[in-house]
């Protein structure tokens, strides 16, 4: 985590729903290696934020670098930059017409990122990761919430991304099934994973988390470690949220 | 079938039947009190109501002379001469006005019915032909020449209305000729005997062989297309069909719009009154052997059943595959953009075909799009319900794609997969299972709508009852057969599409 190799850098993001502003310029730079956590009022802009990452939406203004590449670029080639963002939804948005194992393989599969075969024992491997290896071939709505986002996490590593976006994770999540969902993500903080997460969870961002963004009214107002946000909030926007979810 | 849909089909064809039965002994019994028009001459006519061929000669003249007159004349219009014999049997119109050989015909297979002594005047039958093909036209007057001096039309004529040791006697033997000048066809409506008509499974009649006649001398061979009279003059404008032989009398408004060849034959036009109230003494099952044994008439059920089925299958295939394809477009618009001279041609598309009748859009597409082609009715008739049933297929896979969780879209497109790829893998196989439902409708509809095929002259379910009608002069026998074939044909369709539904949703909790 020292490393220092930046992964994504942002420059003066704007987002508008027609007339309503939604993020009114934000720039930073994300590293490999780091874990962010973005938290904020909801309707604050920190989902649009993470959306705008991979470009599920679309900025009105303002660049977005990944490794290199402007993806704001109308002429890129949004799906390869896709396949090493990966994405887990608080709605899980499992595909319900398909097996556990073929949710998995997909993309893999039809990407041309690995043979049948290969995807197969990925997945086995993922299944066992996650820890549900016996559900290879339940279909989604067969699983409890929990098990289906420690799925939809699965199927994202499936295609090795070089950074994972949480879009408010455990936020659709019985409370008894939040702990399984966080535990995991917390692995995959520990074996180094580049994560970007909108959570509401503040122990997971004090715990986890190695910076954590603070968005208010569609700008990042505070931008620090988990310990000086949390002990040492500066603005008295922060310190009015943080007695509110605290 | 499975047992618990073979009892509901049973119940469902069990209640159908009843219905009719009742419904029928219901107005039989109520029926009778209505006061019925004695006609035992032409004076009489005036003030009744008078049952015509749409477009015939009859039409024309009940029209000029009676229609709209002090007395209340009312002139019933049928598609077919059959029909109005069928209504007069039935006491709905007080007398029919036709041509004095099918009025034979007609008498000859019904004892209550009679015509009446006086006739109006001659009239001079001759072939129809379009007014840019004069040389056809020419060389047809030359052949009926020959054919008359000969005595050929003669030997025809005599064969079907001779005297009685006549009758049958002379049958015209088609001719082992070389046919180099191709195909000639000839538009006829097969309900006008002796002229035209079904027996046997094939269309027979003075005309047909007069007609062939005319072919084994010119080096044609004959295709004859049945079709509804008042059709035959506009197929042969639109070149659908060379000649037009359907007892056609010469007069003025149509020769505005086709020639005639010289005439082959005259005829009378009589009126037919029922002379006694003598329902028809056939027993049910002797019915039933005169309706679909006799002469093999199951076998119009059976031909116009596999015409249902080939248009119904294939139209389907045409709306499902076009279908999707225009809601494609139509979603893909509504949500990335883009698209927008496609996407304007899809609504254009939608709004004509759901705003216009099926019936409207079979004829224009038969006689319009198709008037110079030469293409099977069938496909005609496939190419029309399909283009039809695609702007509703379209609409409900629409609806399909979006009751789809956005976020299935989105989990599609942030693992790296193209729009096309998310769309087809996984958007459009759960919109499929939840437009099953709308789809098995469609499939409904579309199968019934194509009882309209018989306004193009094609042989569909529907149009073989008709036939069998038009020949046994009985209504509910063909007409409750057809029915329960529908029936049956449905209730096996809903059977298959809730066994795809239950498979397809085992997948579920």
């Amino acid at each position: 985590m020292n490393d220092n190799e930046i992964l994504i850098e942002v420059k003066d993001l704007h987002k508008s729903f027609d007339k309503h502003e939604v993020l009114k310029g934000i720039s930073t730079t994300i590293s490999k290696g780091e874990v962010i956590a973005i938290i904020g009022p909801s309707g604050c802009g920190k989902s649009t934020f993470l959306r705008s990452l991979n470009l599920l939406e679309v900025p009105t203004s303002g660049t977005i670098t990944f490794e290199g590449n402007d993806i704001t670029d109308p002429k890129i080639n949004i799906d390869k930059m896709r396949e090493r963002i990966g994405m887990v939804f608080q709605q899980f948005n499992l595909f319900p017409n398909m097996t556990i194992k073929e949710n998995i393989m997909l993309a893999p599969v039809q990407l041309g990122k690995m043979t049948k075969e290969e995807a197969s024992k990925k997945a086995d491997e993922l299944l066992l990761r996650v820890g549900l290896p016996d559900k290879s071939n339940s279909y989604p709505d067969m699983l409890s919430g929990g098990q289906k986002q420690r799925i939809a996490i699965a199927r994202s590593l499936a295609m090795n991304p070089d950074v994972m976006l949480f879009d408010e994770p455990t936020s659709a999540l019985d409370p008894e099934m939040v702990g399984e969902v966080l535990s995991l993500m917390k692995e995959l903080a520990a074996d180094g994973m580049t994560m970007v997460v909108v959570t509401h969870e503040m122990g997971f961002a004090r715990e986890v988390a190695n910076r954590v963004l603070f968005i208010h009214e569609g700008i990042i107002a505070e931008d620090s470690t988990p310990e000086e946000i949390f002990t040492n909030p500066k603005s008295e926007r922060l310190k009015d949220f943080l007695s509110k979810v605290l | 079938m499975r047992a618990k849909n073979k009892k509901y089909f049973a119940l469902a064809a069990f209640i159908l039947v009843a219905i009719v039965v009742a419904v029928t002994a219901f107005v039989k019994l109520k029926g009778n009190n209505k006061e019925e028009k004695t006609i035992s001459s032409v004076e009489d006519l005036a003030g009744s109501t008078i049952g015509v061929q749409l477009g015939t000669t009859a039409d024309i003249y009940v029209a000029d002379e009676y229609e709209g007159d002090d007395a209340g004349t009312n002139v019933v219009r049928y598609n077919k001469g059959t029909d109005a014999i069928q209504a007069l049997l039935q006491s709905k119109i007080d007398c029919v006005m036709i041509d004095e050989q099918p009025a034979k015909a007609y008498t000859a297979k019904n004892s209550s019915l009679s015509i009446l002594d006086e006739a109006f005047t001659e009239e001079e039958y001759a072939f129809a032909i379009s007014k840019d093909n004069s040389s056809l036209t020419a060389s047809i007057n030359l052949a009926l020449e020959e054919l008359k001096a000969d005595g050929t039309i003669t030997s025809i004529i005599n064969n079907y209305i001779g005297s009685e040791d006549e009758i049958g006697q002379t049958p015209y033997v088609k001719q082992d000729v070389s046919r180099e000048n191709g195909k000639l066809v000839v538009a006829t409506n097969a309900t006008f005997p002796p002229y035209e008509y079904y027996e046997n499974n094939s269309i027979v009649g003075i005309d047909i062989d007069i007609m062939q006649a005319v072919c084994d001398k010119l080096g044609y061979e004959l295709v004859i297309e049945d079709m509804e009279f008042d059709s035959i003059i506009t197929s042969i404008r639109t070149g659908k069909a060379d000649v037009g032989a359907a007892g056609l009398t010469v007069t003025e408004d149509r020769q505005k719009n086709v020639d005639f060849t010289s005439s082959y034959t005259t005829a009378k036009q009589v009126v037919i009154v029922k002379s006694s109230d003598s329902d028809s003494s056939l027993s049910l099952s002797e019915k039933l052997y005169q309706n679909f044994i006799e002469n093999g008439r199951y076998n119009y059920l059976l031909t116009g059943l596999r015409n249902t089925l080939i248009i119904t299958f294939f139209a389907l295939i045409i709306g499902i595959v076009l279908g999707s394809l225009l809601a494609i477009v139509r979603t893909t618009h509504d949500r990335n953009g883009g698209l927008t001279i496609l996407n304007f041609f899809a609504k254009l598309y939608l709004t004509i075909i759901r705003g216009t009748p099926t019936m409207v859009q079979l004829l224009i597409i038969y006689y319009v799009v198709f008037s110079s082609v030469n293409v099977s009715k069938i496909v005609v008739a496939i190419i029309a319900f399909g283009l039809n049933s695609a702007a509703y297929v379209a609409e409900v896979v629409r609806s399909g794609i979006m009751s789809v969780d956005q976020g299935q879209f989105e989990a599609g497109r942030s693992l790296g997969l193209p729009y096309n790829k998310t769309m087809r893998l996984i958007i459009l196989p759960q919109a499929f299972k939840n437009i099953l439902p709308a789809l098995g409708n469609e499939m409904i509809t579309l199968l019934k709508e194509t009882s309209i095929s018989g306004y193009i002259g094609l042989m569909d379910l529907t149009k073989g009852s008709d036939i069998i009608r038009s020949v046994t002069y009985e209504a509910l026998l063909p007409l409750t057969a057809v029915a329960i074939i529908y029936l049956l044909l449905v209730t096996i369709l809903s059977a298959l599409v809730s066994k795809l539904e239950r498979s397809l949703r085992k997948n579920e909790r």
